[in-house]
């Protein structure tokens, strides 16, 4: 019975939470004429992939979302080791300074990255006369830097669920004469890879979103430019093209979508596991 | 007692040594002789035609030097203080020439960031016709630190046939401006009497200048700003009333730029426009193409004309350019008399160089109300370093956004500001 | 995944003597590869915002243009003066917790309510939730800059429909309140999945006996949610605060796309887009990086004292 009314809680909050979403998808395949109406409507029934023509002819869009999805994907996987070895590490080990570390995890996540962006781009400024390949315009500096300012959320989520791994399996490990890095890799890895699936898209979304790294340490090449930067394009004085826009926002948000889809089941599990722990 | 020692060592730390510092020499040689060539120019709104010039003068340019390639991208002026300050940051992978605006000149030389080209220009044929009174706009203690590329100068433009069908006159002073600007926003509550915003600083200086007051003063060196004079006041007040409910909604102006105001009349969506000459073909390229006249800006008495402002664009060459022979080859070409010829042909923007502009100026009709303004006698923004932190800043919009929003008083205001430009003055 | 859960002994790890020789130095090469990228890319660029906001440091100093100069705590003292200091601190803070209160509420009643509902409408939600974290956050600002435009968007077109005629052409983003409500739903509507996900995964680890044992005892469900079901979920509540905390006072993107820049006259301004202005338009960044210290203590003392009142209120996990 009172399932009934959560039900119905359930379904209202759902379309709600959707509305938005569907505005955007459907802005964006409304014809011009239509976002330009004064009395908007929530269908159309001349659905137009001309929105999208004009996202994917603007110079360089499908070059910028590679550029997007290369940044995020090297993230995500040097997130997935660095960020596993350090919650081994901070859950599994016992040494001195392992409190002073969590904390200072936290405290990291507290710096307004915003305002590190001055130091940081003489810092990549420097490295670029030694190694051009991680100088200014480059990709990789943003990989570097989308990937540390991920990991401190990343380590802190991990440790969870590297927690909730029962620890009589260490034992039982070293029983067996298995070195402990073998442990670590062949056991410990595969128990603990929804824990890493939900992190994964924590810091891909991390990557996927930056606009003011990019916009700074790339501040001149137009090769390597990400997505946010092209989405700028559309946002133009007194005559905002919206349908471009909302086509833009929806190719940004479908990548992400999908990798959501794909491991929502490790995420809801993932995090319970992480509770427990 | 550790507890101590760390804090003296991180005092230490601190103190000890010193944030991080690019250095730019003046170039020396022509350096890099192939690859990317990165220009920077400001996008503008329309500039289709532009950029069908500037990507002539690309082809031109890469037909004559092997293996270089131009790469041309074009900024939004509003914001653009980031993306050079960038460059100016960046010893290493810095693009090569850019256009910049006048009011930025003093600012941006004072931070290295543009190479002097005295040297060049004296080498250089076409520079003995450059206008020179332009030239020295190109200046800071004798060094040129661009080519002059176009002046522009500001104009009222009205809607002729919203005008005759409300059976109105153009404005012959200031505060007419503002009475027609109301009728036509009564008349068609859709349109903006006239298109400015809290943002249009080249809209809002005529205003000062006109009730005689002027935005800051120069004694022994030393600049102060005098936005608190009677005058200085009474001008931006009436500039901040146009933002109003019956002229131009501070809910869609109150943030706007000259750009957009611009754009706003294109689109016809304004009854007038304080726009420039070289808006004159992206205005032609809207709705409104014929259906509007341009009249110098009147001043505050019936038949005179309110001090438009002398803006014009520089082309620079980067001082961190690694393409530095090139960057030079490239913006003389850009900015001489071949291709001013084809800007003003394609924008409408007025050349430098004297042979070129008295030909063109005689044979065109459209630019009298522009040339009269001009004779009227110009003004220009402080000539400082400071100019271009205080313009970044947003100081004098934020004052006209505060005065038509209500948000302060005129005085509370105008104090606020000078003393935030007093700060930037080194005061 | 606790953070107060450290006091804990470590488990038995620890107790085992042969296992204690060597954690120390494995650890360290576990941490190293992390350990260098943080110190390289956070701590030292922290280090440097430290430096250059104790100096006179300007376009002209940054560019190598101008001599340094050294100040000191001058700039710190011409922030803590400048008025303007200070209302765009409140405007953070009341921001920042309008925004923290909105997703936490939000995302713990839907999953304490997406627990007791049957699979297809939790799956919904779900979905449309999962949606909402996903939008980045440029993306969302763009939608909701739309949704809420004066004349195009849908919320007028329904208000005006429903008979609210004024709202008619109504601009959301000029009124400072109204502008920074709007950027605050868009913020809790992407932020709210996050607390909601963690929250349900906190309650389906609730032993479902628990909860029957309550249930035939006789309470009602209130009583069983506020007197069962958040007392153990308190621990996830405290992170997920902090986190919240964390996140929404830092947010950037969104009031500086939606509000372009801070708004009319800077009157939308929050500290982080503040710091960047000051440091990036104004180019002043030795101020724009003594804003951004002074962030960085007020988060940390925010998150210290509530920690502290989580604790004196009696949690201890």
């Amino acid at each position: 019975m009172k399932s009934r009314i959560s039900d119905a809680i359930c379904v209202i909050a759902a379309i709600l939470v959707a509305v938005p979403l569907y505005w955007m998808v459907l802005s964006a395949l409304k014809p011009e004429g239509e976002i330009r109406s004064d009395s908007p409507r929530p269908w159309t029934l001349e659905p137009t992939l001309d929105a999208f023509r004009r996202v994917l002819d603007v110079e360089g869009f499908g070059r910028y979302f590679l550029n997007s999805a290369m940044v995020a994907l090297l993230v995500v996987g040097g997130s997935i080791v660095l960020s596993f070895l350090s919650a081994v590490a901070l859950t599994r080990f016992a040494f001195k300074g392992r409190t002073v570390l969590l904390v200072m995890l936290l405290v990291a996540q507290m710096v307004p990255v915003e305002a590190l962006t001055i130091p940081l781009f003489f810092l990549v400024q420097s490295v670029g006369e030694v190694a051009p390949a991680f100088g200014l315009n480059q990709l990789a500096p943003l990989v570097l830097v989308n990937l540390a300012f991920s990991l401190p959320f990343a380590i802190w989520m991990l440790r969870g669920f590297v927690a909730a791994v029962p620890r009589e399996l260490d034992e039982a490990a070293t029983l067996d004469g298995a070195s402990r890095f073998q442990y670590v890799w062949r056991v410990l890895f595969p128990l603990v890879a929804p824990g890493l699936v939900a992190t994964s898209v924590l810091s891909f979304i991390h990557s996927w979103n930056d606009f003011l790294f990019a916009k700074t340490l790339i501040y001149s090449s137009t090769d390597n430019r990400t997505l946010p930067q092209a989405l700028l394009v559309f946002y133009q004085p007194d005559e905002q093209d919206w349908g471009a826009i909302m086509a833009g926002s929806t190719l940004m948000t479908i990548p992400v979508l999908i990798f959501f889809v794909l491991v929502q089941r490790h995420l809801v599990s993932g995090l319970a596991g992480a509770v427990k722990g | 007692m550790k507890r101590a020692a760390l804090l003296a060592l991180v005092g230490a730390l601190a103190i000890g040594c010193a944030p991080p510092q690019a250095s730019h020499d003046q170039p020396q040689g022509a350096g890099e002789k192939t690859g990317e060539l990165q220009v920077w120019l400001f996008a503008e709104p329309n500039d289709e035609p532009k950029e069908k010039v500037v990507a002539e003068a690309k082809k031109e340019f890469e037909a004559a030097h092997d293996g270089v390639t131009v790469k041309v991208e074009y900024l939004p002026v509003d914001g653009r203080a980031n993306r050079f300050n960038g460059a100016f940051n960046d010893s290493n992978s810095s693009p090569d020439v850019a256009e910049f605006g006048n009011t930025d000149l003093a600012g941006y030389v004072a931070s290295n960031g543009f190479a002097d080209l005295t040297d060049e220009l004296a080498k250089w044929p076409e520079a003995k016709d450059l206008v020179p009174s332009v030239l020295d706009t190109a200046k800071v203690d004798g060094k040129v630190y661009g080519i002059p590329w176009f002046t522009g100068t500001r104009a009222l433009f009205y809607r002729t046939d919203v005008f005759d069908e409300l059976d109105l006159e153009p404005p012959t002073t200031l505060p007419e401006v503002a009475e027609v600007a109301r009728a036509i926003r009564k008349a068609k509550p859709t349109m903006y009497g006239i298109a400015t915003g809290g943002k249009s600083l080249y809209s809002a200086l005529p205003y000062v200048w006109a009730y005689g007051g002027d935005i800051a003063e120069q004694k022994d060196g030393k600049w102060t700003a005098t936005l608190t004079a009677p005058e200085a006041k009474e001008g931006l007040e009436r500039y901040a009333e146009l933002i109003s409910d019956d002229i131009c909604p501070p809910s869609a102006c109150a943030q706007m730029t000259g750009s957009d105001a611009v754009a706003a009349f294109a689109a016809g969506k304004a009854g007038m426009v304080i726009g420039g000459d070289f808006n004159l073909p992206a205005i032609d390229a809207g709705a409104v193409k014929g259906k509007y006249k341009v009249v110098p800006l009147p001043g505050t008495e019936t038949g005179s004309i309110a001090p438009p402002f002398a803006g014009g664009n520089l082309i620079g060459v980067f001082r961190a350019s690694k393409k530095y022979g090139l960057a030079v080859e490239f913006a003389k070409l850009l900015a001489g008399k071949k291709y001013q010829q084809k800007m003003y042909d394609a924008m409408g923007t007025l050349p430098t160089f004297g042979d070129v502009q008295s030909k063109l100026v005689a044979s065109d009709k459209s630019l009298e109300p522009f040339v009269a303004s001009v004779k009227a006698g110009t003004k220009f923004v402080p000539a400082t370093p400071a100019w271009t932190k205080i313009d970044a800043q947003g100081i004098l919009p934020t004052a006209i956004q505060q005065i038509a929003t209500g948000e302060q008083s005129v005085d509370e205001a105008t104090k606020a500001a000078a003393a935030e430009m007093n700060k930037a003055f080194g005061g | 995944m606790t953070v107060v859960g450290e006091r804990r002994p470590a488990g038995p790890v620890t107790s085992k003597a042969t296992e204690r020789v060597g954690d120390g130095r494995a650890a360290v090469r576990y941490l190293l590869p992390a350990g260098v990228l943080l110190l390289a890319v956070l701590a030292y660029p922290l280090y440097q915002l430290v430096q250059i906001s104790l100096y006179d440091y300007n376009q002209p100093q940054a560019s190598g243009a101008a001599p340094l100069r050294f100040l000191g705590l001058d700039n710190y003292g011409e922030l803590l003066g400048d008025p303007q200091f200070w209302s765009v601190l409140l405007a953070t803070v009341v921001f920042a917790a309008v925004c923290v209160a909105g997703s936490l509420l939000v995302g713990t009643a839907l999953a304490v309510v997406a627990s007791r509902a049957r699979p297809i409408p939790r799956a919904m939600l779900f979905l449309a939730a999962l949606g909402a974290w996903a939008t980045p956050a440029m993306a969302g600002s763009y939608v909701w800059l739309f949704l809420f435009d004066a004349d195009l968007g849908l919320v007028n077109e329904v208000l005006s429909g429903l008979g609210f005629t004024g709202m008619e052409g109504h601009s959301w983003m000029y009124q400072r309140y109204s502008a920074f409500a709007v950027v605050a739903l868009e913020i809790i509507w992407c932020s709210f999945p996050f607390v909601m996900v963690t929250m349900y995964a906190g309650i389906k680890g609730i032993p479902a006996e628990v909860i029957d044992a309550a249930q035939l005892d006789g309470a009602s469900w209130r009583r069983i949610a506020t007197q069962i079901i958040l007392p153990m979920l308190r621990p996830l509540i405290v992170i997920a605060t902090i986190q919240s905390i964390i996140w929404d006072f830092k947010v950037f993107t969104q009031i500086y796309v939606m509000t372009n820049g801070g708004g009319v006259a800077g009157r939308n301004l929050v500290l982080n887009v503040y710091a960047y202005q000051k440091a990036f338009a104004g180019e002043e960044y030795g101020m724009g990086a003594a804003i951004g210290v002074v962030m960085t203590a007020l988060l940390l003392m925010i998150t210290v004292l509530y920690l502290r009142a989580q604790q004196k209120a009696g949690w201890s996990a």
